[in-house]
């Protein structure tokens, strides 16, 4: 499988370490009050959809980026490669936070 | 107790060997200096770099030979690395005295063994071992990447047409040594 990087190009998955679903980077505010609840879907509660995923891969024989994968789980293609970190900062902008 | 003074000493000093014309050796005083650029900081990091080098910080995957011979390869958006060649254990004040404190910088250079792969067969040899296309389009002048070979986190370099400068981990530098001399072997 590879893996097209959007700064350094397409490299082999071999590379890359998995780490998961992509809705790690959503933690929950730890001071909401229903934040309990939050943390144990966080935590423990994943989608397992046969076809399009979002995912968590890092560069670690690489780069060292945490990239954002969207992967097709039945057929292992992959549509979309984005840096985490610019994920997490439009996000963050989504929320009205951050610079 | 014994007072001991340990000094640091390069796991490939004075490897030199030839394989026809094509020549694998390791080069001498081969100092290695990490610059990351502090978050927040990137615009005065990139800013003192111009000033100290005189060359812009290159893209990542992309390395520059600044006016005083150093070489400074960009790893990712916020890592690069300069090489220089320097005798002693003070590689990294003389990369701090040059860009003040608008970097933090890490003496890499016991961390690293480097092997220069030069001549014909370079790229064949390569070819067999590293996952990245190093077809000299694809893999240009100067470019530069992290990569695995032989299981080995390796950095590799284009310096020039048919060279490269390959960097692994200093702990394994024999059974780094020994992949890439067995990949050179097989194709001459």
């Amino acid at each position: 499988m590879i893996i097209d990087h959007p700064l350094l190009g397409p490299r082999d998955a071999a590379e890359f370490v998995y780490l998961g679903d992509a809705s790690l980077i959503d933690r929950p505010d730890w001071q909401a009050p229903d934040a309990m609840e939050k943390f144990h879907a966080y935590g423990y509660l994943r989608d397992n959809p046969a076809g399009e995923h979002q995912e968590l891969w890092y560069h670690e024989q690489g780069d060292r980026s945490w990239l954002v994968v969207t992967r097709d789980t039945v057929t292992h293609t992959i549509t979309k490669v984005e840096l985490a970190r610019d994920v997490a900062r439009g996000k963050t902008k989504a929320r009205g936070r951050g610079k | 107790m014994a007072e001991f003074t340990l000094t640091a000493a390069p796991p490939l000093a004075g490897h030199d060997e030839t394989f026809g014309d094509t020549r694998l050796h390791a080069p001498q005083d081969f100092a290695i200096v990490s610059v990351a650029l502090p978050l927040g900081g990137e615009t005065a990091a990139k800013k003192a770099i111009k000033t100290a080098y005189g060359v812009e910080l290159p893209a990542p995957g992309k390395s520059v030979v600044a006016k005083g011979k150093e070489r400074i390869l960009r790893l990712a958006p916020d890592l690069a690395f300069v090489f220089f060649t320097h005798a002693g254990a003070d590689a990294e004040t003389i990369v701090a005295d040059k860009l003040k404190d608008k970097a933090y910088l890490t003496d890499q250079t016991d961390v690293w063994t480097a092997l220069e792969l030069s001549g014909p067969m370079a790229r064949a040899a390569l070819e067999r071992i590293c996952p990245l296309d190093l077809y000299t389009d694809a893999f240009a002048l100067n470019d530069g990447a992290r990569t695995v070979m032989e299981h080995l986190g390796t950095i590799i370099l284009r310096t020039d047409d048919d060279t490269y400068l390959l960097l692994s981990a200093s702990s394994s530098a024999d059974s780094f040594l020994h992949a890439i001399e067995t990949s050179i072997k097989n194709v001459i």
